[in-house]
């Protein structure tokens, strides 16, 4: 084990034992968004392996984590599964319908693979978990409820196990971060990265661009499945609303908005996903200078759409990579690293 | 037959309604290279502005014909002033950047046009449509009446692609927009002011957008989220016509229109509609060479 993957490993479980204790004092709403945070988290890091390693750009990332979410759902509600069952099951409908979307994607790049994975989305938001040609996978316009789950043969309620699903949660968003994170450096990531600066320089180089090409999109959709098919289990119950066309957007815009090429800034855009957009409405309304004033989620959005732009225009690499250069550059600066080739004693 | 016809009818007025939300599309797309996802959104914040003249803000004591030139004009002036914002705030900024960056940031449009909307306007919410002709004025055609709005939209989708395509192509305000969108840097050699033309493209695009909005309103369910959503089957029939053909652009939209009327002969369902047109996008992007578009994005 290098000393790198060993400080990594060490960061992950860090990371996990403070995040881990962070809701234990708060009520059940904090709970209940630190554990959407995750499933969040698992949706853009979806993006960083999709967008960030690859290049390609989707616009669809919701549906998949609403498939995977839609597919445990059935497991759980329609055939009394183990949740554990209902999660691989819901990871590997999701990684399926990545590898379908990835079919047209070996053939197109940039705005038009946009345009397809835009059309993806809205087709599942307004016709997949909305029509009754797919009541047996939605559940009905009521959709699949999770009342009674167990999990390892243990109980687990959304309401009162929260805790227990959040750090399940939290535990295996450290285990595929940490593949991430390692996978950026190994033969396949580079081979992935190739693809992302260019397609034919890789093909050229000997990178099966089908290969990878799909199995980056079925990879993809499988992290978003994966966070997805933990949302019947917290929320209790399953609605297209979650998973609609702008879910899908917001990925996209927080996922770039954050940092696409970085793992952390995935956890980043998470909680900021999560937990601004309910501190925001359950706080933000009151009196100010005499005037009533409430603030509802679409000030969150507004939010998003303006930082996004701004983003854009002056800080291309993400708020994490903007922030991780300048922390380079003051610790360069400090002298503790010296200088390029200097190693610290 | 006589369903058939009527389908047809049905379908060419939908048609319509794609022609005239993607020819904004192709129109700022080959001036500025930008594909812009948020052109539903800002042709309905723009309707909006439009239904508030009408319906918040008309003296009940002004005919109706008044109101409606009113709001129309307000609506379009609004436009034309949200497009201009939008390339000096925004647009202007990334113009040396890759197509998807300026894609990706019309998301972030889309998202803050769509949320300030239903913060002023109520998400979800059914708002009364603007009538631009008489509701209940119908012709005869073969035995089947044909609204008066159907026509105003067929009649205006088609005048706009050719009267666009003219100033394109005959003014030479719209040639100096074609040179920008070949080249920025060789046209500002040539002495093309590139910042006027690229306000210019942007004022008409939301333009286009706005006027879209407003003639689309009796036909969906207007609210929101309907009009952002248009995006796709405009992309759709932006794509048919290669992102650059104005006139095909039309043609493609009256196709995906009766392509998606006639399956709700048999399949009573909302969403399929939305189904064909992400058929229609994969088979025109298969059928299609992609690197084609490529060239026209520069």
């Amino acid at each position: 084990m290098t000393s790198r993957l060993m400080f990594r490993v060490l960061a992950a479980l860090i990371a996990f034992t403070v995040l881990g204790r962070i809701p234990v004092g708060f009520d059940v709403g904090f709970k209940f968004d630190a554990a959407l945070a995750v499933i969040w988290a698992f949706g853009l890091l979806s993006l960083v392996l999709l967008t960030g390693y690859v290049g390609q750009i989707s616009l669809c990332q919701a549906t998949f984590a609403g498939v995977g979410a839609y597919a445990a759902g059935l497991m759980v509600a329609g055939f009394h599964a183990d949740y554990m069952v209902a999660v691989l099951v819901g990871v590997a409908a999701a990684f399926a319908l990545g590898v379908i979307v990835g079919i047209p994607a070996l053939r197109l790049r940039g705005i038009t693979l946009a345009i397809v994975t835009l059309g993806i989305a809205l087709v599942f938001d307004r016709y997949v978990f909305q029509d009754h040609a797919f009541e047996w996978f939605t559940g009905g316009s009521a959709g699949w409820r999770v009342d009674h789950a167990t999990m390892f043969g243990l109980q687990m309620d959304s309401s009162k196990h929260l805790m227990a699903a959040y750090v399940v949660l939290l535990a295996l968003f450290c285990v595929v971060a940490l593949l991430m994170v390692n996978l950026h450096d190994s033969g396949a990531g580079r081979r992935l990265r190739a693809i992302r600066d260019s397609e034919v320089a890789a093909a050229t180089m000997g990178v099966n661009l089908t290969r990878y090409k799909l199995l980056a999109f079925g990879m993809s959709a499988a992290i978003a499945g994966l966070g997805g098919s933990f949302y019947p289990l917290v929320a209790g119950s399953v609605s297209p609303q979650p998973f609609w066309l702008f879910t899908s957007l917001q990925f996209a815009a927080i996922a770039v908005l954050m940092g696409v090429r970085y793992v952390p800034a995935a956890a980043l855009g998470g909680v900021f996903m999560a937990v601004v957009p309910d501190v925001l409405t359950r706080f933000g309304h009151g009196t100010f200078m005499g005037h009533a004033y409430e603030i509802s989620y679409d000030w969150f959005q507004i939010a998003v759409g303006v930082l996004l732009i701004v983003q854009l225009i002056a800080l291309p690499d993400g708020v994490w990579g903007d922030l991780r250069a300048r922390a380079r550059h003051a610790w360069s600066a400090a002298g503790v690293l010296g200088g390029r080739k200097v190693k610290v004693a | 037959m006589g369903a058939f016809a009527a389908y047809t009818i049905i379908g060419l007025g939908l048609g319509g309604i794609f022609s005239l939300a993607a020819l904004g599309i192709v129109l700022i797309y080959r001036t500025t290279g930008v594909l812009n996802f948020a052109h539903g959104a800002m042709g309905m914040f723009s309707t909006f502005v439009a239904w508030q003249v009408f319906y918040g803000w008309s003296h009940p004591f002004w005919p109706t014909w008044l109101a409606t030139l009113l709001a129309v004009v307000v609506g379009l002036i609004f436009a034309a002033l949200m497009g201009l914002a939008l390339e000096f705030a925004v647009f202007r900024w990334v113009r040396t950047r890759e197509p998807v960056v300026k894609a990706v940031i019309t998301i972030g449009v889309l998202l803050a046009l769509q949320s300030a909307a239903s913060l002023i306007w109520k998400n979800n919410q059914y708002h009364l449509p603007i009538y631009l002709a008489p509701q209940q004025a119908t012709f005869q055609l073969a035995g089947v009446p044909i609204g008066a709005n159907y026509i105003v939209i067929v009649v205006m989708a088609l005048g706009l692609a050719f009267g666009l395509g003219a100033f394109l192509r005959y003014t030479s305000f719209g040639r100096s927009m074609r040179a920008v969108s070949d080249s920025p840097t060789s046209a500002s050699l040539w002495g093309v002011p590139v910042n006027r033309v690229s306000a210019v493209s942007w004022m008409l695009g939301s333009l286009v957008a706005a006027l879209a909005g407003i003639l689309i309103t009796p036909f969906i369910n207007f609210d929101t989220t309907s009009l952002t959503l248009l995006i796709i089957d405009a992309l759709a029939a932006a794509l048919i016509g290669g992102l650059v053909s104005l006139p095909l652009t039309v043609l493609g939209g009256f196709l995906l229109g009766l392509l998606e009327t006639y399956p709700t002969i048999w399949i009573q369902s909302l969403g399929f509609p939305r189904l064909v047109a992400l058929l229609v996008i994969i088979a025109v992007l298969i059928v299609r060479n992609p690197r084609g578009f490529a060239v026209a994005a520069k």
